[in-house]
């Protein structure tokens, strides 16, 4: 029963041994040979779970989840404790989504597929390229990307493509033919060729071999020319760009102060001018008043000064021994006015002869003035007697007269109704009623 | 110089995600113990009749 034991730690010393070549290989990123050797190593032992997390991990560089999820689930089945699948599983399926947008992108995959090998290489081109643009990391994707460029000669995509796998798996077997046709078409393989050569190249010096320094260029008259033209381009470039734009800063800078001194300037003047109109219209308003009150003075009719010299022609006309005048300028006379003490004893003298005897004097001129035919004006002097006496129904009467005279009834019968109403038992109301029809 | 349409039928698809427990249980675990085993047993089974 010796040989069975021999046979299976056999076994785990060559899967060990693979497991180590598969690891090294990884660490230099050659992921193609890494791989092959986990798969070796776990042919010899399924049991090897460090060779199988390793693969696992792998297949999730290249962009293959589920064959790295179909790893480690196997690695945590057959090792239950202390294995790292599990963490690597948490890692894969905790984030929300992140699963999802996996499946997702490896089925958009697997239609490119498809649709390549059905002679749609655009559309299958077109998937591809969404497919690598989320997940960068999605060898296969990049690699049939690459196929499907050359397909189309666009050997520059293609190459992209390839550098792009060779940075995750830097021995891929077949990018590295692929990038070989590409740069065989681009011609970037003679350069390079040349470069190799060069660097390894062995050359005897002579003595008079010239060693030209690398940065030295012998130019030809149109490459002069194109120099000078490229520098007067960036001179005028890094004027546009870097004088002008600071100059350009300066003199606005520059503009705005001042603009803001005349702004200044401005507004003091309209705060001077604001206060000069607020004065202004303070003396206006006192020249309106003065103006009013000197009108009031000055005023012919009812103005202070004018009832003064109203006053004074009354007193004038008594000295003259003239009373009807003196009668007359009475009845304009507005002895309100007039505030002065010793005036207001004058103008109550005169006041009491008017009461005793002016009313009459305006009744005699308004007599003779209906006697004349002037109605108009003895309708005034029967008025200013009113004034002077209300109770006097014979003016009443006699006014009521001239109205009646010149036909306005309105108004005759109005003073015709107050005699009769006043005065009930005079001859002047029997005489009023007579007219009125009573 | 490459064949396109030969390169192109060696692509396969992708294992999708949803194809996962389906590739755990298909998967075949056999290791070189295992068939050593089988061997041996069957080695002596063998045996064991033609005694």
């Amino acid at each position: 029963m010796s040989k069975p034991i021999n046979y299976t730690d056999k076994c785990s010393r060559i899967s060990n041994a693979f497991y180590n070549a598969g690891l090294e290989k990884a660490q230099i990123r050659d992921l193609t040979g890494a791989c092959r050797c986990l798969k070796r190593s776990l042919e010899f032992d399924k049991y090897n779970t460090s060779a199988r997390n390793l693969l696992g991990l792998i297949y999730y560089e290249t962009g293959e989840t589920a064959e790295a999820l179909v790893q480690w689930v196997i690695s945590s089945n057959l090792q239950q404790e202390h294995n790292r699948a599990t963490h690597y599983i948490y890692e894969v399926q905790g984030e929300p989504g992140r699963l999802e947008d996996e499946s997702v992108h490896i089925r958009r995959y697997n239609q490119a597929l498809i649709q390549a090998q059905n002679d749609n290489p655009d559309l299958a081109i077109l998937q591809l390229g969404r497919v690598v643009d989320h997940k960068p990391n999605y060898v296969k994707a990049h690699m049939l990307l690459a196929l499907l460029y050359i397909g189309q000669e666009n050997y520059t995509k293609a190459g992209k493509s390839l550098y792009k796998v060779l940075q995750i798996d830097k021995n891929n077997p077949k990018a590295l033919w692929y990038m070989s046709i590409v740069k065989s078409n681009t011609g970037r393989a003679d350069v390079e060729k040349r470069r190799l050569k060069n660097a390894f190249s062995h050359h005897q010096m002579q003595d008079d071999d010239i060693i030209l320094p690398p940065s030295y260029r012998e130019n030809t008259g149109w490459q002069m020319v194109l120099h000078i033209a490229a520098g007067l381009a960036m001179g005028a470039a890094v004027i546009f760009f870097l004088v002008m734009p600071a100059r350009e800063e300066q003199l606005n800078d520059s503009h705005n102060q001042e603009m803001a001194q005349v702004l200044e300037q401005v507004n003091q003047k309209s705060m001077e001018i604001d206060g000069i109109e607020a004065s202004m219209a303070v003396m206006e308003s006192e020249r309106d008043t003065a103006e009013a009150d000197l009108k009031a003075i000055m005023d012919e009719n009812g103005g202070v000064l004018s009832q003064y010299q109203q006053l004074a022609h009354i007193l004038q006309a008594y000295r003259a021994d003239d009373f009807p005048t003196a009668v007359e300028l009475y009845t304009e006379l507005n002895p309100e006015l007039i505030e002065d003490e010793g005036m207001q004893m004058i103008i109550t003298e005169i006041r009491q002869d008017m009461e005793e005897r002016g009313y009459q004097v305006l009744a005699d001129l308004a007599g003779q003035a209906r006697d004349a035919g002037n109605t108009d004006q003895a309708l005034m002097y029967y008025q200013k007697s009113l004034d002077i006496k209300e109770d006097n129904p014979q003016v009443i009467y006699d006014m009521a007269m001239v109205y009646h005279d010149r036909e306005e009834e309105d108004k005759a019968n109005e003073l015709f109704g107050q005699v009769i109403m006043n005065y009930p038992d005079t001859d002047l109301a029997e005489k009023a009623k007579e007219i009125r029809g009573y | 110089m490459i064949n396109f349409e030969e390169e192109l039928s060696h692509f396969k698809p992708s294992l999708e995600v949803e194809e996962v427990e389906d590739a755990i249980m298909d998967s075949d675990l056999t290791d070189m113990a295992d068939i050593m085993m089988n061997l041996i047993r069957e080695g002596s089974e063998s045996k064991k009749k033609d005694e």
